[in-house]
């Protein structure tokens, strides 16, 4: 016995471990962004995110001398500080050819009896025998140790940008507008069609499956354009009812596929018995067959989610880009102008995003349980 | 009225609009039409069953028409004219294959086609099979799933500061760029470049082999089955002599390759590897979605099956692949062939890393160039039915799965 | 019944939610503006209750400059306008014309894919008066009509497009403070050029950064690289022919450009980082190399709407500043300039719409954008005081003093190519593929 035992508790801390590894693998990507969108634009491309939380030892970027100038006994001294508290400089130098030319506390000669001095704090002093108001300031390099950093700037920016007039909390609503319909309605539909090609017999039954799965296949591409005529030519145009349609047409396929085969897996006898007892396919599928199925709707329920949520493409072509139309990827992808975005927006956009379809899936988790549960109960 | 109002009243219509449909048609086709009572009775019964299904599948069959077959056949008819609108009968398909662009996609998209739903799906089932016995598993399912919830673009900005490379004097923010930097060709490097990834990749080399061979056996052993049957087999063993054949290229090059240790590589410019760093990016997305799909069905299970061979003696790993595995291979078959179509028709992430260059084009990139860049209907419809004819081994599949499945 | 019900409340909660009423960035009457040209056409129309609908490729904080532009015609006309943008928007509008809903008025920067729309039929030309107007008030005037008229659906030319917003291309930034370390001075002939890129060799620094990612798009910095070395080495006449490719793009003109531009970018000591740097590296994060210490590189020649992308706290003027990509001395060329710009154009015609491009007429549509930043205008009649910084007023003079102005050959050129192949091959050069060979097969790339 104690061989067995001992044997069973091994697998389970191999179990535990290669668990780990394989959660460690997949979430380090999404985990170096979300780093990477707590620190400034010229950080990310400054150093690894791992190395965010170290103090770093750096040239930093080049710091033009300004301040107000005050007379001291016939010299025109301009003091103040460089750096933010907790740098720490270990050289520095006013040419780009030579950073490193000196030691903190070192004075530099710049020439007509203008000095100036960088401390290892970053407090400089420029001192000149004349007054330096025409004087070209000079630009202080260093190379120092500075502290972590981080900063929720990226996010604000992203949530409260007023570019353009739209508000991200506007696009929110209209992707909650788009997405909540356009789940619903294709797993109803989908539902009936997949219950009537797991369970009930009419010649050209396996065609039509291999005609749905099929059509699983047709790049969306394709389909833009005649779908976008048609809903011009039937007058609904481009608007919310149209992206309901697009969106529930496009998802079908996958979603009677994916209920399909979860419905043939049902228990025949139970559906059988029902026969039996004179209950007619309607009730069959509302009594039984729904409630059985719900962990199967509750997941596609997601994937659909998921996909109208994160949908572009879609959304451009048969919503519309106005203010009370654009949705949250639009107004995201907008945010990083004309040009491309920069890592710090993209990766705080990211995680704007990615905030409901999480809490999506947390909530949903405990129906996916809950409905396998009253599955296995025969 | 406000959109969300109007959401709301959608979703109470279509919901409403849809339960009324099937209510009322079923009661319309047992009190009206065909009553089951009076004198026809029983060919009123038959004949109601045979409509019922027609009434059920309507709603979906009118979308699926009118949103996904009718472009189908659109984009046949354009895919014979050219850019002037002139009919060229196949001359937009021949013209693509001259093209080396398109050829490379072709490849490429073959690859894709194996590696990606191959690997997401064994992925997936291991995620399952883990997370499914241990008692933080729904939050490690959580963490899996979580790239599912990133847009395709969102997901190759991560991938894009994950493969950065810059200059060897700079610090890199690519974090296999700094991995890589790490090595420096000594006992280290041997072990984790050479020793431990031609170990793994000699275990897979021989599970391929393995799983080749015993797709063919029963055809090498004469047991006959029907042409479809027989086809699908040839077909799964060409693609493990296939996939064996591309493993013994690696081993040989991983025993013998010369490493530039110490240089920073950009990744994303390899020809060949290239496409797997790329393919990495959908296999970790797609993962999240085996996974979730193949623990429902892990957990339907019966739970007396596992009884009995634990009772015989079977250890874990027999349980998995010899009582597990074949009672879920319908819901594998529907997580594979899923994935293979997202498979044939993600273009986001090429486009958004490499757009096909440095030898990664895809056929669904290949077309949104020919569509919107060229502003070519004629070949990009050309090349959006080949990628629909690539699908035509997985629809065999599923037919032979479904008709196994009625029985 | 339900459909249409629907329907027209969707249009109704549009119609509310597009009526905003913005505030006018410069109050009429004033600072040096042009508000002559501006009260002439606000007595002119009155257009109160229609809407327009507007789609152009800005974005971001573009898009917060011209609505700062749009209030103006709204104040004046009193028609409702929406604008929007998107990304691929040039997809999007294929894709709207081709089933039916297009945009009143859109915006395109790339001339040639507007001559497809126009070809096809989606356009409405403008009258000749505008054609006339523009050569006659915009500076090279003649070329800025040109490049907005095309064949039709029926095939006779005409003006379709109304050239709005320049950029200058052919500029080379620079860091002032780096050259008065190193003692360098800006060079004025292309031979000069080479010199310093020498010379910068030789003090143990590197010339040049040049990044051509782009993700999607990677190539096309470099494509700009070759137009502007072909102004350089070929008379106007000959660019000409090879955008419309009756110059074959393998003809040994276009591969000297395209080698020219390989002295630069191909020779490992002249770029940041060696050749092999140049195709990965990302065009936005390449002009920080002029700024890092000790710096990466010395010049990086891009076009005027490269500073959004310099470190954050640089001042231009002071922290950086540009000079003119100059040409050969001993190539009597002139000095061209390679350009860009956007071109508006009526896909639904309306009063509204025609009035829009009334409105680009005047002065102060320009002048309105040209006092903030990024907007240089080929306008003669705007008062250049104007320009927001000294940096657009240079770009101004640059424009103004071109002897050849041509604008960006790879916008004109079909998609295939312009937005195609010369961007992949390009890639394919500076990784190492002869710029004979690459030539070869863009020409094989380009639709018969």
């Amino acid at each position: 016995m104690d061989g067995i035992a001992g044997k069973k508790s091994g697998l389970v801390w191999a179990v535990h471990l290669s668990t780990i590894a394989l959660v460690l693998l997949w979430v380090v990507p999404t985990f170096g962004l979300l780093v990477s969108s707590f620190r400034t634009g010229d950080q990310i491309v400054g150093s690894g995110w791992w190395q965010s939380l170290s103090t770093q030892v750096q040239q930093l970027a080049a710091v033009r001398i300004e301040g107000d100038e005050v007379e001291r006994d016939g010299v025109f001294v301009i003091e103040g500080q460089l750096y933010a508290a907790g740098t720490d400089v270990s050289a520095w130098g006013t040419s780009s050819r030579e950073p490193e030319a000196y030691e903190p506390g070192a004075v530099a000669d710049l020439g007509d009896g203008v000095t100036l001095t960088v401390g290892a704090d970053g407090g400089f002093v420029l001192s000149s025998p004349s007054t330096m108001a025409d004087l070209r300031m000079p630009r202080v390099f260093a190379t120092a140790s500075t502290p972590p950093e981080f900063t929720t700037g990226n996010y604000s920016n992203v949530i409260a940008s007023p570019l353009a007039g739209q508000s991200i909390g506007q696009a929110f609503l209209n992707t909650m507008t788009v997405a909540i319909p356009a789940t619903i309605i294709p797993i109803l539909v989908a539902a009936f069609a997949a219950y009537a090609l797991a369970w009930m017999d009419f010649p050209g039954r396996a065609l039509l499956v291999a005609f749905v799965v099929g059509l699983l296949v047709v790049p969306l591409q394709l389909a833009l354009i005649p779908l976008l005529q048609f809903h011009n030519w039937i007058g609904i145009g481009k608007g919310y009812l149209g992206i309901w349609m697009a969106h529930t047409g496009f998802g079908l396929p996958l979603a009677i596929y994916l209920l399909r085969n979860y419905m043939v897996g049902l228990p025949r006898d139970i559906i059988e018995n029902a026969k039996v007892d004179g209950a007619t396919d309607f009730q069959i599928f509302t009594k039984i067959i729904l409630p059985l199925s719900f962990p199967a709707l509750a997941s596609f329920a997601i994937f659909q989610f998921l996909w109208t949520w994160n949908d572009l493409l879609v959304a451009l072509v048969f919503l519309g880009t106005g203010n009370d139309q654009q949705v949250l990827t639009g107004n995201i992808v907008n945010l990083m102008g004309s040009r491309g975005g920069d890592w710090e927006i993209l990766s705080a956009s990211a995680f704007v995003s990615i905030a409901v379809p999480l809490a999506v899936f947390f909530s949903m988790q405990r129906f996916l349980v809950r409905g396998l549960l009253a599955g296995s109960v025969k | 009225m406000h959109p969300a109002l109007q959401a709301l009243f959608v979703i109470v219509i279509g919901v409403g609009g849809c339960v009324f449909y099937f209510y009322a048609s079923n009661i319309f086709l047992d009190k009206v039409l065909y009553p089951a009572r009076g004198p026809n009775a029983g060919r009123n019964t038959n004949r109601a069953n045979m409509i019922r299904p027609w009434l059920f599948l309507f709603p979906a069959l009118a979308l699926l028409c009118l949103y996904l077959a009718y472009p189908v056949f659109a984009t046949a008819w354009l895919s014979v004219f050219n850019r002037d609108g002139a009919f060229v009968g196949l001359g937009n398909y021949s013209a693509m294959f001259a093209e080396p662009k398109f050829v490379e996609s072709l490849q490429n998209n073959i690859l894709w086609l194996i590696v990606v739903p191959a690997a997401a799906t064994a992925f997936g089932l291991l995620a399952a099979q883990l997370t499914d016995r241990i008692k933080w598993g729904n939050f490690a399912k959580s963490l899996i799933f979580m790239p599912m919830a990133i847009s395709f673009v969102g997901a190759s900005v991560i991938f894009k500061l994950i493969y950065d490379s810059r200059d060897a004097n700079l610090s890199q923010i690519g974090l296999i760029n700094a991995v890589w930097l790490k090595f420096d060709g000594g006992v280290g490097s041997f072990l984790m470049l050479r020793l431990v990834p031609f170990v793994l990749i000699g275990c897979l080399f021989l599970a391929i082999l393995w799983a080749g061979w015993s797709v063919l056996r029963p055809l090498v052993q004469g047991q006959g089955g029907s042409i479809l049957v027989t086809l699908a087999r040839l077909l799964g063993a060409a693609v493990a002599l296939f996939l064996g054949y591309e493993l013994a290229i690696w081993l040989y090059g991983i025993a013998t390759n010369e490493l530039p240790y110490g240089t920073p590589q950009v990744w994303l410019q390899k020809p060949y590897w290239n496409n797997f760093f790329l393919m990495a990016v959908l296999v970790w997305i797609q993962t999240g979605f085996a996974m979730v799909i193949l623990s429902a069905a892990l957990r339907g299970v019966p739970e007396d099956t596992i009884e009995a061979a634990t009772i015989d003696g079977a250890n874990p790993f027999q349980i998995f692949f010899k009582i597990k595995v074949p009672q879920i291979m319908g819901t594998i078959v529907v997580v594979w062939t899923t994935i293979t179509i997202t498979v044939l028709k993600v273009f986001d992430i090429v486009l958004a890393m490499t757009n096909g260059q440095w030898e990664t084009q895809v056929l669904a990139n290949y077309m949104y160039d020919k569509l919107f860049r060229s502003l070519d209907w004629g070949m990009g419809s050309a090349s959006a039915m080949i990628i629909m004819l690539l699908v035509t081994p997985i629809l065999i599949w599923n037919v032979i799965n479904a008709r196994k499945e009625m029985r | 019944m339900k459909t249409k019900l629907l329907v027209s409340a969707a249009a109704l909660a549009l119609g509310a939610g597009g009526a905003m009423a913005q505030d006018l960035k410069y109050p009429v009457g004033e600072g040096a503006f042009n508000w002559a040209s501006y009260t002439a056409f606000d007595e002119a129309n009155n257009l109160e209750g229609q809407s327009l609908t507007i789609f152009g490729p800005w974005r971001g904080e573009d898009q917060v400059l011209v609505e700062s532009m749009l209030a103006y015609y709204t104040a004046a006309t009193g028609v409702t306008v929406s604008y929007s943008s998107s990304e691929g928007y040039e997809q999007q509008l294929i894709i709207d014309a081709e089933a039916g809903s297009p945009p009143d008025v859109a915006v395109l920067p790339q001339p040639g894919l507007i001559a497809d729309l126009a070809k096809r039929g989606f356009i409405t030309p403008l009258s000749a008066e505008t054609a006339t107007w523009l050569t006659d008030n915009y500076g090279a005037g003649a070329s800025w009509a040109a490049l907005g008229t095309y064949p039709g659906a029926d095939g006779t030319p005409a003006l379709y497009a109304f050239p709005y917003k320049a950029d200058v291309k052919s500029l080379v930034w620079y860091s002032p403070d780096n050259f008065a370390d190193a003692g360098y001075a800006v060079p004025t002939t292309m031979e000069e050029l080479m010199a310093l890129t020498d010379q910068i060799v030789a003090d143990g620094g590197t010339p040049w950064c040049i990044g051509l990612g782009s993700g999607g798009a990677t190539g096309w910095p470099a494509t700009d690289w070759v137009e502007d070395m072909m102004l350089r080495t070929q008379p106007p006449e000959v660019y000409d022919a090879w955008v419309s490719n009756s110059l074959p793009f393998n003809s040994p003109e276009v591969v000297g450009a395209i080698e020219a531009f390989g002295t630069f970018a191909k020779t490992d000591a002249y770029v940041a980082g060696g050749a092999a740097a140049v195709a990965s590296t990302d065009f936005r994060d390449s002009p920080k190399g002029l700024f890092s210490s000790p710096p990466q590189c010395y010049m990086h020649r891009q076009a005027s709407f490269i500073p959004s992308f310099f470190p954050e706290g640089t001042e231009l003027g002071t922290d950086a500043d540009f000079f003119y990509f100059p040409a050969y001395a001993e190539k009597d060329l002139g000095s061209p300039v390679l350009g860009a710009g956007t071109l508006a154009f009526i896909m639904k015609d309306s009063p509204a719409a025609q009035a829009f491009i009334e409105f680009l007429k005047t002065p102060i549509a320009h002048e309105v954008w040209m006092a903030q930043t990024g907007f240089v205008t080929p306008h003669k009649g705007v008062s250049v005081d104007l320009y927001g910084s000294a940096a657009l007023k240079k770009q101004g003079e640059i424009l103004a003093n071109a002897t050849t102005f041509r604008f960006d050959g790879s916008d004109l050129m079909p998609g295939a190519v312009g937005a195609g192949s010369f961007w992949t091959g390009m890639v394919d050069f500076v990784g190492g593929k002869s710029a004979q060979e690459v030539a070869d097969a863009i020409q094989a790339s380009w639709p018969k």
